[in-house]
């Protein structure tokens, strides 16, 4: 097995035939791939990559999971805590924001951020660019983006009843969420 | 007593005072030679990946008395920068009150940064930074121990580059490097602090073996192009036996977890 380890640096065997493509953890240069990362390169489908389980930073396309933190008219602050699938280290959340127009994809002008999120919200998204110095922009405008958990005013944890609304258990109030649609339905 | 200058409140000194004698000191300084090792070896290296466990990714460096710890952290969002394709790569380097002979003020000061660049420049070209937009990588060197602070800066950063492969951050290669001093006409490999004060001229020489490429070159003091030159020539060489040391402790440490 030990023969199978790379270091960055190390030119990867391959056999001869066109070049697979590379995914992350190798790259090519003067035509010689090499690895970047210490571990084993594998075959995923056509692409020779090798993978490591780690935290890294949001990039587009990545679904993300975060907080609400900040609402304005014009956009939602999201913390981010999980990219990918993966939790972030403590205190090392990115900022991402939900700009008023990438909250739902039909009647983008009657989006109102206030009836869409609240402080405390865990939205799942989809990053969309990287948007400026500050935040990476992040899109809810699919059916399984959106609200995943939220609290209601007394507290309890509410059920999604449409996309647009959720209840309480305990007082049954309707607050309104844009919420996503539970997976496996 | 009508001496100026005469407080009866404070505990005065004698009146008369004398400078301390001295034996004097016969044994020219250019005279300690090395004796465990010759000129051209190193100082035995220990390298552990991995004993900070609240970092990303770490390293321990011990050659000899000098003794470098080394964390990673990140990639994780720049703040208050403005807007960058690039990852940013920050080094900081803090020495311990007790790592030097004299006793170092906890403050950073001129020389920590210095280093802290030299270090920077060291593993700069190494990592791929094009994959960290927006991000930065915070590599936090502790010297626990100095002995010649060429030789602090080439274990540095074989420390760094250690933890950085430790920490899963993508790196064109690893970086090694060895210094040199040339003292009386000749190249002493890896100076200690002693034999570093009487060099004329000290040289770091840093490099990524796997590639062939040399990443930094740092001089200080008096040398001749030809020394510099075989200077490098005797690092370069060296490099390649560091090389093995990190492999070896990295694929350890990768087969362990």
């Amino acid at each position: 097995m030990s023969s199978d380890f790379l270091l960055p640096g190390q030119p990867v065997p391959l056999p001869k035939g066109p070049l697979p493509q590379l995914g992350k953890g190798l790259y090519i240069k003067d035509s010689q791939v090499r690895a970047s990362l210490v571990g084993v390169p594998r075959y995923e489908g056509s692409t020779l990559a090798i993978t490591r389980v780690r935290p890294h930073p949001p990039a587009p396309n990545s679904v993300v999971l975060g907080t609400v933190t900040r609402l304005s008219p014009i956009q939602a602050l999201l913390s981010v805590s999980v990219v990918d699938g993966i939790p972030l280290p403590p205190g090392e959340e990115f900022t991402g924001v939900i700009r008023s127009q990438d909250v739902r994809a039909t009647e983008k002008d009657k989006v109102k951020i206030g009836d869409c999120f609240r402080g405390g919200d865990v939205v799942r998204g989809v990053v969309i660019s990287l948007g400026d110095a500050r935040s990476y922009f992040v899109t809810t405008a699919r059916n399984d983006l959106g609200v995943i958990f939220a609290t209601s005013e007394a507290g309890h944890t509410m059920e999604p009843v449409s996309w647009q609304e959720m209840r309480c258990p305990k007082t049954g109030s309707i607050e309104k969420r844009k919420c996503a649609k539970p997976e496996g339905l | 007593m009508a001496q100026s200058g005469f407080d009866r409140r404070r505990i005065n000194g004698p009146e008369e005072s004398f400078p301390p004698f001295f034996e004097a000191d016969n044994s020219p300084k250019s005279q300690s030679i090395r004796t465990t090792r010759s000129p051209k070896e190193i100082r035995p290296i220990f390298l552990q990946p991995g004993l900070i466990l609240q970092a990303n990714g770490s390293a321990y460096v011990e050659t000899e008395r000098a003794k470098i710890a080394c964390a990673v952290y990140g990639p994780r969002q720049s703040k208050n920068t403005a807007y960058s394709e690039k990852g940013r790569l920050n080094v900081e380097v803090k020495f311990t009150p007790f790592s030097c002979e004299r006793r170092r003020a906890p403050l950073r000061d001129a020389e920590d940064r210095s280093i802290a660049v030299a270090v920077q420049q060291t593993l700069l070209s190494s990592v791929r930074l094009e994959l960290f937009p927006k991000s930065t990588i915070d590599v936090f060197v502790v010297v626990i121990e100095a002995d010649g602070i060429e030789a602090c800066i080439a274990s540095a950063s074989v420390a760094a580059s250690t933890a950085l492969a430790n920490a899963g951050i993508e790196m064109f290669g690893l970086v090694v490097s060895c210094a040199a001093c040339i003292i009386e006409d000749d190249v002493w490999l890896d100076p200690t602090q002693d034999e570093a004060s009487q060099a004329q001229g000290v040289l770091v020489f840093s490099c990524m073996p796997a590639l062939g490429k040399v990443t930094s070159i740092w001089e200080s003091g008096q040398m001749k192009p030809s020394e510099a030159l075989a200077c490098i020539d005797v690092c370069e060489e060296r490099c390649s036996e560091i090389h093995s040391v990190v492999a070896q402790a990295l694929l350890s440490a990768t087969q362990h977890q």
